[in-house]
């Protein structure tokens, strides 16, 4: 074929078609993976988001065009719901979720005893998967066990002192900084990164010139590490919208076993679609936001 | 890279010790800062404590009102019951760590294999249509992947492959992170080195293996860990390949033990069982941790 051609030519180009073809079979077994799992499969479910089955086993179906789409749309009575909540839920735990592990990493980013230890044990909850093993670990979380467990003086000292509704709001504040926490290792990871790729010398000069600490998180820390808070946020987010505990998901993946698969393909396409629509337009934003060093 | 770092690192050593002056007031803000750190670590380590202790508290603790945190009279009575009453129902718990092993372990291997493989290839001899490759794999970086399950389950149910460890391995051997990690680091090998090899008259697949692998070494022993935590923990593809009992993989089984009758009663052994099924990812993890962090911090990324 195209390669017996290009050997008649000069020797290089036959050495280049060489090297191309071996490359080829070095590739082609991640090729047909990936195929085979990922390309394939992606336009399959595109196609069944427009489709309806005919029988349970799914092998058969017709087309019924934007069907499934408005199905949810009009229809549906937990979808919009369910969705709007998400967002809600993203919204909300985004900041936070940047805000503490962005102060974790400077805490941890500072010359103190075992900071090695302290890094592993905030990085573990990502050891643990975001499954059903970490929702069941969770189930112990402070908050339930301030609550209602006798080891803790906290509850009863916390009645005492503030009052039963601010406790509870206390109470409440403690089991959702767990969750917080354990979701926010890979940040703490990347935002480490970039607090370690600041050359000293900036803090040194500004010092130099009198800044104070606070001065220098505002006028350097915050700049030069904006890209990585970009990152961070559409990694949050991802990770929030996909997090197999979320209903919509959990809703998703049901679909495979009571056999509405079509109507999974759609639920999950219009999510997608609208997670990929919001890191775009985060990106934009931040883009324009986020200092830009040359180098990076 | 390395060189770099370590001559980095001494240079910030040499600045501390040049500049104890500056820091020598701050003695009281250094202890609110450990006592802050300690506090949110308390708040980060609570649910793996409580999951400890919960392991090992006997019946009349775990049955107490309102329930203890830390455990009072330690046995190793649920790893007991987990070990035989289990074994007497119908799949004997040492099976599902057998799945569990076994799948996690041959999926990570060919993972690995597969993805070093692919991605020297197109970084290196860059065949045609590299680029559409490299544009895919971005793509695919930022898909879920339960988009494609439902599909996934249609091809692997064609290949035949449900209720087999096939089903839960091969789904799992191409994916686009681990391409893309190693990727990165492929376009860091010199090519002088590969041309010497060439020249000396080594085959390429000789190449690949004594050359290309070791110099590989950080990017595929830290996928190795992330790999192994993602398949080991992944609970909804045996939900959907796996209907037998005896195919079952420990997070999958784990569920199965917490839900359904008689949960109550067994609340001990699913905290036994809880305990075993994260201890091999954190003693891994705990194996291999310069290396990840040295390689996460490098390549910037984790998906």
């Amino acid at each position: 074929m195209s390669d017996k051609s290009k050997k008649k030519e000069k020797k290089p180009m036959a050495m280049k078609t060489r090297r191309s073809i071996e490359g080829f079979i070095f590739v082609l077994p991640w090729l047909i993976g990936a195929a085979l799992f990922f390309v394939y499969p992606l336009f399959q479910s595109i196609r069944y988001s427009f489709s309806e089955m005919d029988s349970l086993a799914g092998t058969k179906m017709h087309w019924v065009g934007l069907a499934n789409y408005s199905y949810l749309f009009n229809r549906s009575t937990t979808y919009i719901p369910k969705f709007l909540a998400q967002i809600k839920n993203t919204v909300i735990n985004t900041p936070i979720t940047l805000v503490f592990s962005l102060i974790i990493a400077m805490l941890v980013n500072r010359d103190m005893k075992g900071k090695g230890a302290f890094r592993t044990i905030f990085f573990i909850p990502v050891l643990l998967g975001t499954g059903f093993i970490m929702e069941s670990l969770l189930g112990v979380g402070v908050g339930e066990v301030v609550t209602n467990s006798s080891d803790s003086m906290l509850t009863s000292i916390l009645m005492q002192s503030i009052g039963g509704t601010f406790a509870t709001y206390v109470t409440e504040f403690l089991s959702r900084i767990t969750i917080i926490l354990w979701k926010s290792g890979v940040q703490i990871i990347l935002f480490l990164a970039g607090l370690q790729g600041i050359s000293s010398s900036l803090y040194e000069a500004s010092r130099v010139d009198g800044a104070t600490e606070w001065e220098n998180f505002w006028k350097i820390t915050l700049p030069l590490i904006s890209p990585i808070i970009l990152l961070n946020i559409i990694y949050t987010m991802i990770d929030s919208f996909t997090d197999s505990s979320n209903e919509l998901m959990a809703d998703i993946e049901k679909s495979v076993e009571t056999g509405t698969l079509c109507r999974g393909a759609a639920m999950g396409w219009l999510y997608f679609a609208f997670t990929f629509v919001i890191c775009l337009l985060a990106i934009l934003v931040m883009k324009k936001l986020t200092f830009n060093q040359g180098e990076r | 890279m390395l060189k770099k770092m370590i001559a980095s690192m001494k240079y910030k050593r040499e600045i501390q010790q040049s500049g104890v002056r500056v820091r020598k007031p701050f003695k009281i803000s250094k202890l609110l800062l450990y006592i802050i750190v300690a506090a949110l670590l308390v708040f980060t380590a609570f649910p793996m404590v409580a999951m400890i202790c919960r392991a090992f508290m006997p019946l009349e603790e775990l049955y107490h009102y309102p329930p203890y945190i830390f455990v009072r009279k330690p046995t190793f009575q649920n790893f007991i019951e987990l070990f035989t009453s289990l074994n007497a129902s119908t799949v004997p718990f040492t099976r599902y760590i057998f799945n569990s092993l076994w799948v996690t372990i041959v999926a990570v291997v060919t993972s690995i294999v597969i993805c070093c493989m692919g991605a020297y290839g197109m970084v290196k001899h860059k065949p045609m249509g590299a680029e559409a490759v490299f544009t895919i794999v971005i793509a695919a970086l930022g898909f879920s992947g339960h988009v494609t399950k439902i599909p996934n389950y249609m091809i692997v149910s064609g290949l035949g492959l449900i209720d087999t460890y096939a089903a839960l391995i091969v789904p799992s051997m191409a994916t686009a992170y681990n391409f893309f990690l190693v990727k990165q680091f492929c376009e860091q090998l010199p090519d002088s080195l590969l041309e010497a090899a060439r020249i000396d008259g080594a085959k390429e697949f000789r190449i690949f293996w004594i050359i290309v692998m070791p110099l590989l070494k950080p990017a595929w022993s830290t996928l190795a860990v992330f790999s192994f935590v993602s398949n080991w923990n992944d609970s909804f593809s045996p939900l959907v390949y796996i209907h037998k009992d005896a195919m079952k993989t420990l997070p999958l089984a784990l569920q199965t033990m917490s839900g359904g009758a008689g949960v109550v009663s067994r609340s001990g052994t699913v905290g036994a069982a809880t305990l075993l099924t994260t201890a091999p990812t954190i003693i891994v993890y705990m194996v291999m941790k310069g290396r990840v962090m040295q390689t996460m911090t490098y390549s910037g990324i984790k998906s």
